[in-house]
């Protein structure tokens, strides 16, 4: 199988071609990625699953934007990432992307209509229309009668909702979430996905989701199992493979 | 626009208390040290800025008050004859000892002879009609209530200076100079005390204007005219300034005030920087998630700055609070303070500088909100 499979003639969303990218640990130099190439097509959720150290943080951090690799192209929604300078990256994720994390990250000092809003401060929208955009957000994720709670009040499920909506009412076209349901119980994790999956349906956004959590291969359009910084395995949930068989042999998945 | 500055003070501030404190400490530091600053040094010049005279005539190079030397009397005739001025007297100034049945030995004192009529201009502003009128008697005298302990006499009481006798007539406030202790008397009192000593000319000639706004031109003019003596002239703002300038430098008090002020904006600045770039850092991960989501640096940097201003304008309204409570008291104990709309203003511009340039240095904590860090 092509580990580097495309879907159909579709233009793809993200695509990295030869990245690699290093650490130096003390006196070790640790090579996290070798020349690693994909393509992630758009309007779908894609899962990078690996162990622990397997490299799939590192690669969605320069996926989005967030660093740099040492060599190889990355190129998302047509434009060259490779090249872009810091605050011309910082100006495309404020354009085109959105993120969730493991931790929620939200501010404890905000409502989480309040947290929703304010990112959309930065992209230059006015207060009426930030007000309705993060209203929207915030029913899409179900959480609107949870608005004017902070989130000392909020459950963690309730905060990793809230952090999507965040994520969400900048109405990006590329949603990075790295490790979204680790933190959280089984029901949780499982409305998380499944709010990730339908915001790639039904927004046409591009999901690419990084974890080590099995629950979540089930709801992906697409699996990338990683391991020793190369992309060993690459499949698509909604064909005929056997995702158990998968699951037994890819490992770091349990 | 949600103000995230702002919100995070309201909702958190047990947080930011302690960066708080530190500007409201500074500040009243700060202020407290202005205060007394231009309290003890002001009252070097006490005799200008307590008297109505806009024009002080004196001897030449004078360089305080309380150093100056007589000169000729045909002065009087030079602003007598300008039309601006519309009054002029002399003060008598007297070196002299004092001696009380209270007092060890002799207390040095500075007895002062001025005009005890109603219409007086030296020390007019603390010494009103009724009070100054007192001195008309032979031999009366006043004397700061903040001084009868050191020159050991209640009011009524009488005593020595130079060997002769004085009636302590009255008490009043605001008479103390600097390194010394000033005997109000009438320029008659003064004369018979000095009588037999080469010292009865006056000391300085001061004088009134129609506009006390014209003073400058006013000295120009008077000093262009033919010489009627050697004296100097000063405008009352000018040689205050000189006689304050003179105590600062001559007393190595100007550096050493200027050292202590140092030492609290450096103080100020390093406990409030600390205190507010722990908390940036305890938001670390909040903000480079924003910077994630496309908030740049520099947005990130405006907020922190926010935050320092925030916190420097409550800090300030703090140490106005706690800085008028100390002023109270140092004005009840006699404790020599002074505040100017000058210095008021200077003030709140450095206890601001303390805070926005504490922000500047929190910063730093915007170093670890790294957004790639935040993928495990």
């Amino acid at each position: 199988m092509n580990l580097q499979q495309q879907s159909g003639t579709a233009v793809p969303a993200l695509s990295a071609s030869g990245i690699s990218k290093s650490f130096v640990s003390g006196l070790v130099r640790i090579q996290v990625l070798n020349h690693l190439s994909l393509n992630v097509m758009p309007a779908e959720l894609t899962l990078i699953a690996g162990p622990s150290g397997c490299g799939k943080s590192t690669l969605l951090s320069i996926l989005s934007g967030l660093q740099y690799s040492d060599g190889g192209k990355v190129v998302a929604l047509g434009e060259d990432l490779t090249g872009a300078s810091v605050s011309e990256l910082e100006h495309f994720r404020l354009k085109h992307t959105g993120f969730v994390f493991q931790g929620f990250n939200l501010f404890t000092a905000l409502t989480a209509i309040e947290q929703v809003e304010l990112p959309l401060n930065y992209l230059g929208i006015g207060k009426r229309e930030a007000r309705e955009r993060s209203i929207e957000a915030l029913r899409e994720v179900d959480m609107f009668h949870r608005a004017n709670q902070f989130p000392a009040e909020l459950s963690g499920g309730e905060k990793q909702r809230v952090a999507i909506a965040r994520a969400l009412a900048k109405k990006p076209q590329l949603l990075f979430a790295d490790e979204p349901t680790s933190a959280l119980d089984a029901s949780s994790g499982s409305t998380v996905i499944n709010l990730l999956h339908k915001i790639a349906r039904e927004h046409q956004t591009t999901v690419l989701c990084v974890s080590h959590d099995p629950r979540l291969i089930q709801h992906a359009d697409r699996v990338l199992a990683m391991e020793d910084g190369e992309i060993r395995r690459d499949w698509r949930t909604e064909s005929d493979f056997d995702i158990n068989e998968h699951l037994h042999a890819t490992k770091g998945i349990h | 626009m949600v103000s995230l500055a702002r919100k995070s003070l309201m909702r958190e501030w047990p947080r930011y208390l302690p960066a708080i404190l530190a500007i409201c400490f500074a500040g009243v530091l700060l202020f407290m040290q202005a205060a007394l600053v231009l309290g003890i040094f002001g009252s070097a010049a006490v005799y200008v800025t307590t008297s109505s005279s806009d024009l002080w005539v004196g001897y030449p190079g004078t360089q305080s008050v309380n150093l100056g030397r007589s000169i000729n009397a045909d002065v009087e005739y030079l602003l007598r004859m300008d039309g601006n001025i519309t009054a002029v007297e002399p003060l008598q100034w007297v070196d002299a000892d004092w001696r009380s049945p209270q007092t060890s030995g002799g207390v040095s004192v500075y007895v002062i002879g001025i005009n005890p009529n109603q219409d007086g201009l030296v020390f007019d502003q603390v010494l009103d009609a009724n009070v100054r009128q007192l001195l008309h008697e032979p031999g009366a005298v006043i004397v700061d209530r903040a001084d009868l302990g050191q020159l050991g006499v209640e009011t009524g009481n009488w005593a020595l200076i130079d060997g002769k006798s004085v009636h302590v007539v009255a008490t009043a406030s605001g008479l103390r100079p600097l390194g010394g202790v000033n005997i109000i008397s009438s320029l008659d009192t003064a004369r018979q005390l000095t009588a037999g000593r080469d010292k009865t000319r006056a000391t300085y000639w001061v004088a009134k204007l129609d506009d006390p706004k014209n003073a400058d031109i006013v000295r120009k003019q008077l000093l262009s005219k033919p010489s009627f003596g050697s004296y100097e002239i000063w405008t009352a703002s000018e040689f205050a300034l000189r006689s304050q300038f003179y105590w600062m430098g001559d007393t190595g008090a100007g550096v050493a005030v200027l050292f202590m002020a140092a030492i609290v904006l450096l103080v100020g600045l390093v406990v409030a920087s600390q205190a507010l770039m722990a908390v940036v850092i305890s938001s670390a991960r909040e903000y480079a998630t924003l910077n994630a989501l496309g908030a740049g640096m520099a947005a990130l940097r405006r907020v922190v700055l926010e935050q320092a201003a925030w916190i420097g304008s409550i800090g300030l309204v703090f140490s106005i609070g706690v800085s008028t409570l100390l002023l109270s008291i140092a004005h009840s104990r006699d404790i020599p303070v002074s505040i100017t709309y000058q210095m008021i203003l200077v003030w709140v511009g450095v206890v601001l500088g303390i805070a926005l340039l504490s922000g500047l240095f929190a910063m730093r904590g915007l170093l670890r909100a790294d957004p790639a860090l935040l993928l495990r």
